[in-house]
């Protein structure tokens, strides 16, 4: 079967562009989540056409297909967990279209974010979503799973700037969504339903995507906290008085003493560190947002107070958050940073209890989880922190994952605010949020009734995330 | 497959998250761009043949040994988990499993045989100072510009002392003989019986700092840049860029003391697209030059490119292997680029 899969797939893309050598297929079956599975080939596709004969075929012969950017998911969204064609979209990396008298850019899905925002620097603009992994996240993949960042709280997601965009349907039929224009009520917005389908309705083909303007001042501040729950209550308030922080962090005692242990930074040994920050065009509007968020941290004591608008004051005061995860990862010997239960995102007022419980659940079942992460838009990063070679550690993470996620869809969070759900957090997602699946499984069946696109993801996953693919690490016992 | 040397690094790969920020800069990855080219997908492959998940095979050793170690990798990466240590025990169980190349086997025999890489006997220039000075293979075999650094050292209050040298080992480590390593090591220890020394190489004095806890190589710029200023160099006017060495750069953290240097000596430096710490690999390490030739040439092209689209015609660097690979580039590109190691602009400013 494999040799006419191939046989057939080079009629399509050429020979150079596909791979089926078991070690490639090995490296595709993974992801940065804790799951891996194996294609049955992997192809890169360069243009629109290619993609569309890809999805006929694939569509006839009832053949999964995961499309990928970087891979860096968290979550298992590009596990192929049915095998499958594994579609590498980083070779479609042309910016079509800067069109600042329109305010937006058109690009290919394998654009990687930094990529562009260093082709927008010039032209004073940039595109806001910033994950952590701009440095190698595409643009589709960002579509793929809504990804945002440090600045959401200001800038808002993925979802928030995507206009439009080409979408290759699973009968391989080709769809513009969206328009060129700020607003649009012109029927289903389906290019927002796409946003964050994780791979589950189309293949994205090109993008247009709505630019800003980059601030030409920005103060950072940190306040540090003898008390979670007063940087909890403080940050609740910056959001309550109509503050607008550019970012707005949070980092708790564990990843302080991970910081100061691997890093030497001297970080003081308080409960949490806030991390806040303003920009703007003119100075005295930012000066105004730090004065008020400034006020705040004080009102709920907050103390050392330390603000700066010159960039290498900032990037030293930024270090230690910038840091934190590498530190995670040397925190204990043998201890590992899973990316489980990592994004969750929960209402303001409810930052400091939500740390707190985190912290007990963990400590209740034997894993070692920090608290972090950009609380100005409710979410909390966590790590579930354990020895991933011990079974009985796995069986520990499966409770604590059902426990806070109980937790959080019982204060009215949501089980991922900037990863997506696909593997690792299904399970949660559909007990919590169970009166949207029949809704979900409609629109996917309308979509893609072979069910032939990333299968069995989000609301079709499996229900045990532990067993749903081999993990990834050597587990013993 | 038994994988005794991979086994140590169980503990690394599963802190490496997979999240992939070691693609950015990795310059064998912007040639090849399949996943299993890059560092994070070498870093799979190695936790594969750990596991027992993947078949060793001649092409799944192909891409463990295409990589020039240039540890750009590890200076991205958001756990801190260096690749290059990962891909050398996996090279020796590789090794260790048969899969031995022939242009490795060559490359180690002469350092066997002769004691360096050239495969014939060479003598350095002898000299009976008081500060023992390790030339390495390359500096060996160029003894004239040996001779002209030494005499660079000199003029800078130091007295060279020079004796029979044997090759540091390091194209064993890389390579992945571990085991043979470990008799080249006592062989260098018998003829350079030194604590404290100065090297010439750029390479040998990060394999050493790294794979002798007991040695103290000093790289001979750190004496070059804390010297100059006292004995007045004369500035040549020059504009020139300046290519940063992988293990000089990001192995040593030496970035500021070349650029030091050439503004003593009056170099006019324009800098290259990427420096410093993430300065591109001109491809020469890693053994990359002797395991995929064509693609080392490539990554040295790419090099030489940017150095002219910079508007510069010469590029100064430090590592002899780095020279060596942009320089042949440089003349197979038309001899547009001189290439030239940046003491030789040191020696230029003394005479």
């Amino acid at each position: 079967m494999k040799e006419a899969l191939i046989k057939d797939l080079k009629k399509i893309v050429s020979e150079e562009n596909i791979r089926d050598n078991p070690a490639d297929l090995y490296v595709y079956g993974s992801d940065a989540s804790v799951h891996e599975a194996l294609p049955w080939v992997v192809v890169r596709p360069k243009t629109i056409e290619e993609v569309q004969r890809i999805m006929r075929y694939a569509n006839a012969e009832l053949i999964p297909v995961i499309p990928r950017g970087a891979g860096s998911s968290t979550s298992g969204h590009t596990t192929p967990i049915d095998g499958g064609i594994v579609l590498d979209m980083k070779q479609m990396n042309r910016i079509l279209e800067i069109r600042l008298q329109d305010v937006l850019c058109r690009v290919e899905p394998g654009v990687v974010d930094d990529d562009l925002n260093r082709a927008l620097k010039p032209y004073g603009f940039f595109w806001p979503p910033a994950p952590a992994s701009s440095r190698i996240a595409t643009i589709g993949g960002e579509i793929g799973a809504n990804t945002s960042g440090l600045r959401s709280v200001k800038y808002g997601a993925t979802r928030d700037s995507v206009l439009g965009m080409k979408v290759v349907l699973a009968n391989g039929d080709l769809v513009n969504l969206g328009a060129n224009t700020r607003v649009s009520t012109a029927g289903y917005q389906l290019e927002k339903l796409m946003v964050g389908s994780e791979g589950t309705l189309g293949i994205v083909v090109e993008a247009t995507l709505k630019v800003v303007p980059l601030p030409k001042f920005r103060c950072l501040g940190i306040a540090n906290f003898n008390k979670l729950e007063e940087a909890g209550e403080t940050i609740s308030e910056i959001m309550a008085s109509g503050s607008s922080p550019s970012m707005l962090e949070l980092m708790d005692n564990i990843g302080i003493t991970a910081v100061n242990k691997n890093l030497s930074l001297g970080l003081p040994d308080v409960a949490a560190i806030i991390l806040f920050e303003a920009d703007g065009k003119v100075k005295e509007a930012v000066d105004y947002e730090m004065e008020g968020m400034k006020r705040i941290c004080e009102k709920h004591n907050g103390f050392g107070i330390q603000m700066s608008y010159d960039a290498k004051e900032r990037t030293r005061i930024y270090t230690g958050r910038k840091k934190l995860f590498a530190s995670l990862s040397r925190y204990k010997e043998g201890i590992i940073c899973t990316d489980l239960a990592d994004d969750m995102a929960v209402p303001n007022s409810k930052v400091a209890e939500c740390a707190e419980k985190i912290h007990e659940i963990a400590e209740r079942n034997n894993v070692i989880m920090s608290v972090y992460g950009h609380c100005g838009s409710g979410v909390i990063h966590t790590k579930i922190m354990m020895d991933v070679r011990k079974k009985e550690q796995w069986e520990d993470a499966r409770r604590v994952v059902e426990e806070l996620y109980d937790y959080v869809d019982k204060i009215g969070g949501v089980t991922s605010g900037e990863h997506g759900i696909a593997l690792s957090k299904a399970p949660s997602w559909k007990k919590a949020r169970n009166d949207l699946l029949p809704v979900m499984r409609a629109i996917k069946k309308a979509l893609d009734p072979n069910n032939i696109l990333n299968p069995h993801k989000l609301q079709d996953a499996p229900d045990d995330w532990v067993t749903a693919t081999k993990l990834r690490y050597l587990v013993r016992g | 497959m038994k994988t005794k040397y991979l086994k140590e690094w169980e503990n690394e790969l599963n802190i490496c998250i997979r999240c992939a920020y070691c693609f950015e800069g990795c310059p064998v990855f912007k040639q090849l761009s399949w996943e299993a080219d890059g560092p994070r997908g070498k870093a799979v492959l190695a936790y594969g043949l750990l596991s027992g998940e993947v078949e060793p095979t001649k092409y799944l050793a192909d891409k463990i040994f295409q990589c020039s170690f240039c540890r750009d990798c590890v200076e991205r990466c958001s756990a801190n988990v260096s690749i290059p240590d990962i891909l050398t025990a996996a090279r020796a169980d590789l090794v260790n499993a048969g899969f031995k190349y022939d242009a490795h086997l060559d490359l180690l025999d002469k350092i066997k045989r002769t004691g360096n890489i050239f495969g014939r006997e060479i003598h350095p220039p002898i000299q009976g100072g008081e500060t023992p000075v390790l030339l390495g293979c390359r500096f060996l075999e160029r003894a004239d510009d040996a001779k002209r650094y030494l005499e660079i050292l000199r003029r800078l209050g130091i007295k060279p002392k020079v004796v029979d040298e044997t090759c540091c080992g390091m194209p064993f480590g890389v390579l992945g003989y571990k085991d043979e390593l470990k008799a080249q090591q006592d062989k260098f220890r018998k003829k350079f019986p030194y604590k404290e020394f100065i090297c010439m190489c750029t390479t040998c004095a990060f394999f050493i700092g790294k794979n002798y806890p007991d040695l103290k190589p000093k790289y001979i710029i750190e004496e070059v840049a804390k010297r100059l200023p006292y004995y007045n160099p004369k500035k040549l006017g020059l504009k020139a860029t300046y290519h940063d060495p992988c293990n000089l750069a990001r192995g040593m953290g030496m970035v500021d003391e070349p650029r030091e240097i050439l503004k003593q000596i009056g170099v006019d430096l324009i800098e290259l697209p990427t420096k410093g710490k993430g300065a591109e690999c001109c491809g020469g390490g890693g053994g990359l030059l002797v395991s995929d030739g064509p693609l080392a040439e490539r990554l040295a092209e790419r090099r030489m490119d940017q150095a002219l689209g910079r508007g510069v015609d010469i590029l100064a660097t430090l590592c002899p292997t780095c020279e060596f690979n942009i320089g042949n580039a440089a003349q197979r590109g038309g001899g547009k680029l001189k290439v030239v190691n940046l003491l030789d602009l040191v020696w230029e400013a003394l005479r």
